[in-house]
């Protein structure tokens, strides 16, 4: 069930008095969210996780009955006795990682099976760079141009959320703020495990911890009566504090309905898990995970050769839901993946892949409509690189997320004139 | 006509926006100076000798091939320079144009772009912005290298007047842009070792004829078979009633960076004025910013938010500390900026926009580490030092002692009352009474350095 914002209130009431500290801009920023969108939409959280270093879609949804694919691939391809089946053309890298039995992509097979796995097949966009950074910049931006200072969620965010204040309206696990999420008025941390989002004091007296933490609190609060941007920022500290707080609070005695894999994808969707149940208005939440650029031994079998990697997202991502559905959540969440680009069809001397151009990406959930979206990949049409074709253009894949699960007006933040690729449920939209 | 009050005070200022601020010492010399001689110790820095801080800064060896060693070498400067006036300069042009390593890929080039700002940070605009033009990294950033008579790149050319020497309201056109990239057409790059995979390190600038443009071109309303010298010469004196466009363009974005944004018509029609006469000089903008008594009205001081870079540095310099910047480097990124690397062409945003919990949270953790230093390595400072020979027997005397260190003295009452509360609290959050021990100055007068840099207070300069 959505959550009414009825419901919102009460649960973040109560939660306030576990923390006695009042989040102003929790409630705040949900009433103006809700305002705009509605009650429903408003309840709903979109998942980004961003797989760096170009994930090579080939092994990943496999053409299992390409014969093209078994040449291009002769070395490092998935057999197809190992390919958990999707289609009669396409199924999931179902290698095993060393020290275990689990297939790959199990775990996302499981989803899949229950309905919740869309597949968009061969998302790009036109005159790919293979550059990491040019690419990674378009995809933060949708911008083939680069013309775009905002990412596309950041955009979406000043539009949808405003000055809403609420610091964790949207929120990076990651090292650094993705440009996806750089806005103009929202203001969105990033941090990689909760141990940095803290105020850390002096490890040599941590007796004196707490009256620092006090102090610094304490010192945030008074308004200076200067100029505008200091009581723009002096009252930030209390508002890093209090986010702090909350989600340190709820993360203890927090009983996680799912088996996170180790690693920092497992602890990130962890993490993101109990931030969309301490209901605090969290709107979008971003996750990285790194190590697809693959250029050599791909197919080692330890967990950082490319199956293992797999193991690692698909577990996690499994994981994660049936997490939320332990809390009752799966409806109000949406998963996204993606990458800068796929890879080289024709592996290269090295046991690995070069940079390439499109790949399929998941959106997962309760609100997609399952299935697979485009064709298996063209083995036999490839660009003047030995590269494959566009078959969905990347925003035509964000649109379909803004307009349908985000309620926004796609075309506003990335232009007009991308076909919704429908696999978004109806009954959500 | 209002005079300067020259106080100790308005030194501590004009260091803190000339430089990145100072210790006590450094203070009251320039104090000593008086307003005319310290802003002239400031500008005319080339007096400064600097071969031995060069031979410090050489002898630490920072891997100047890496783009971590860059930016601990630059960093290294801002803090440690005799000239901070010439590094502040530097920054103001790294901020102003900076090429991004992500895209240029190639360090030594970023490098040479950051030596080739700070070689003409203060000289005549014309010189720096053609040096900039034909620099390698800037010819990557913006696609100029590309750009051909039969298919010119507008890239840089519109970049060139929007963001770098005219803005986007002064009144040029389209057709401007068009006509300016065709002049540029020609100032592109031999690519040395460059390959797709590898980066453009050994490029060079170079003028191919054959490869510009030469037809007739109407820029800004003069016609004429230009090339890109004088298109930029063009763009640099294009004026009207009030004097150059670009005159007052650079004066306002000085005056943003020195001073405070959003600059009155008066004041930037003032410094225009003195560009215009002064043959287009940065240096006699400056001086005139640092002499004018609007510089010191208090409306104008602590108004500055420091950027993550100025926030390291500041640090470092105000306590006189030690550092080779690793600890820095490491915060970069979660603090917003990583130097030599902006997200796209017109750099940061200034303000309040570095600031979020996230970010505040990073800056933290790097003051913590900071402050709670006691080792032989990495970022440190003497934490007995900062009250050596003064009357360090009272908490309130340490808190105005290392306030006024941080130029924080002027907080509100309930801020100060919460450092004293602090130096005098108990484990138990009870109220004791500090006493100067090396054990309590160690404990007490750390913890409250790591609470004043995370102020509000510092974080605006």
């Amino acid at each position: 069930m959505p959550l009414s914002r009825r419901d919102f209130l009460l649960r973040s009431a109560g939660f306030v008095s576990v923390s006695a500290m009042v989040p102003r801009w929790a409630v705040a920023g949900t009433r103006m969210f809700e305002e705009s969108v509605g009650a429903e939409a408003a309840s709903r959280t979109l998942v980004v996780l961003e797989l760096m270093g170009g994930n090579d879609g080939l092994n990943t949804v496999i053409p299992y009955t390409d014969n093209a694919y078994a040449q291009v691939r002769s070395r490092i391809g998935i057999q197809a006795a190992s390919v958990l089946q999707l289609s009669a053309k396409l199924g999931l890298n179902g290698m095993a990682v060393s020290g275990g039995t689990t297939p790959a992509m199990a775990g996302l097979k499981a989803l899949w099976d229950k309905n919740r796995v869309a597949i968009v097949e061969g998302i790009g966009y036109p005159n790919s760079s293979l550059s990491h950074f040019s690419s990674r910049d378009i995809w933060h931006t949708a911008d083939p141009t680069l013309a775009q200072r905002r990412g596309w969620l950041g955009r979406w965010a000043d539009a949808a959320i405003g000055n809403s204040a609420n610091p964790l309206s949207c929120v990076a696990i990651s090292q650094s703020l993705p440009r996806t999420l750089l806005a103009d008025n929202v203001s969105v941390p990033s941090f990689v495990d909760l141990a940095t989002y803290a105020y850390r004091t002096d490890g040599a007296y941590p007796g004196d911890g707490k009256n620092q933490v006090n102090t610094f609190v304490a010192q945030s609060s008074d308004p200076y009566e200067i100029e505008n941007t200091v009581s723009t920022i002096s009252g930030l500290g209390k508002d890093a504090i209090a986010s702090s707080d909350i989600l340190q609070t709820v993360r203890s005695g927090y009983v996680a309905g799912g088996a996170y894999p180790s690693g920092s994808l497992g602890a990130g969707m962890l993490l993101i898990a109990q931030i969309i149940n301490a209901n605090v208005g969290a709107r979008i939440l971003y996750v990285t995970f790194g190590g697809f650029d693959n250029h050599a031994d791909e197919d080692n079998t330890g967990p950082n050769g490319h199956n293992g990697l797999l193991l690692t997202v698909s577990e996690s991502i499994k994981a994660f839901f049936d997490d939320l559905d332990a809390h009752g959540k799966s409806h109000d969440v949406l998963l996204m993946t993606w990458s800068e680009f796929g890879r080289r069809v024709q592996d290269n001397a090295s046991r690995g892949t070069d940079h390439g151009t499109s790949a399929p990406h998941f959106v997962v959930g309760d609100a997609v409509n399952p299935g697979i979206y485009g064709d298996p990949p063209g083995l036999t049409s490839l660009d003047r690189n030995g590269n494959l074709t566009i078959q969905n253009d990347f925003r035509s894949y964000y649109g379909t997320v803004l307009s349908d699960w985000l309620k926004a007006d796609s075309a506003a933040i990335l232009g007009s004139g991308w076909p919704n690729l429908g696999f978004v449920n109806k009954a959500y939209i | 006509m209002t005079s300067v009050n020259w106080t100790r005070d308005a030194a501590a200022h004009l260091l803190r926006r000339a430089g990145f601020g100072g210790a006590p010492s450094e203070i009251d010399a320039l104090y000593a100076k008086g307003l005319e001689g310290a802003v002239s110790s400031l500008v005319d820095y080339e007096s400064i000798d600097v071969a031995s801080y060069e031979s410090a800064l050489a002898a630490k060896n920072y891997n100047i091939l890496t783009t971590r060693g860059i930016q601990q070498w630059f960093l290294d400067r801002m803090a440690y320079s005799p000239r901070p006036l010439e590094e502040k300069m530097t920054y103001f042009w790294n901020l102003h144009w900076t090429s991004g390593i992500a895209k240029v890929r190639g360090v030594t080039l970023i490098l040479n772009q950051n030596k080739t700002e700070r070689q003409y940070a203060l000289g005549k605009f014309d010189d720096l912005v053609v040096r900039i033009s034909q620099d390698p990294a800037m010819l990557v950033w913006l696609d100029n290298w590309l750009s051909q008579a039969a298919h010119p790149n507008e890239n840089y050319a519109r970049e060139l007047m929007e963001l770098f020497t005219l803005g986007v309201d002064s009144g040029y056109t389209q057709d401007d842009v068009t006509q300016v990239a065709r002049a540029l057409t020609g100032w592109t790059l031999v690519r040395g070792s460059y390959t797709q995979t590898d980066n453009y390190n050994g490029a060079t600038f170079q003028d191919n004829p054959a490869i510009h443009d030469n037809g007739a071109k109407t820029i800004l309303g003069k016609t004429g078979n230009w090339n890109g010298a004088e298109a930029i010469d063009i763009i640099l004196n294009w004026s009207d009633s009030r004097g150059t466009k670009s005159g007052r363009f650079l004066a306002a974005k000085l005056w943003s960076f020195f001073a405070y944004e959003n600059p009155s018509d008066y004041v930037v029609g003032q410094l225009g004025a003195i560009y215009d006469s002064a043959g287009h000089s940065v240096r006699e903008v400056v001086r005139a910013i640092f002499l004018s008594p609007e510089f010191y009205e208090a409306h104008t001081r602590k108004t500055w938010v420091r950027s993550p870079v100025e926030y390291a540095v500041a640090q470092v310099r105000m306590l006189e500390g030690t550092s080779d910047f690793s600890s820095a480097v490491n915060s970069l990124s979660a603090m917003g900026q990583i130097l030599f690397n902006p997200e796209d062409a017109k750099g940061w945003d200034w303000g309040t926009s570095w600031m979020n919990t996230g970010t505040l949270f990073a800056r933290a953790s790097l003051s913590n580490t900071y402050a709670t230093n006691r080792g032989s390595t990495g970022t440190r400072f003497d934490a007995g030092k900062l009250l050596a020979g003064k009357d360090a027997s009272t908490a309130d005397k340490v808190v105005d002692l290392v306030a006024d260190r941080l130029n924080i003295s002027e907080v509100p009452p309930d801020v100060r009352a919460a450092w004293i509360a602090y130096m005098n609290a108990n484990d138990d959050g009870s109220r004791g009474a500090w006493t100067n021990t090396a054990a309590n100055v160690d404990k007490k007068v750390r913890g409250l350095v790591h609470l004043m840099l995370t102020s509000p207070a510092f974080y605006l300069a």
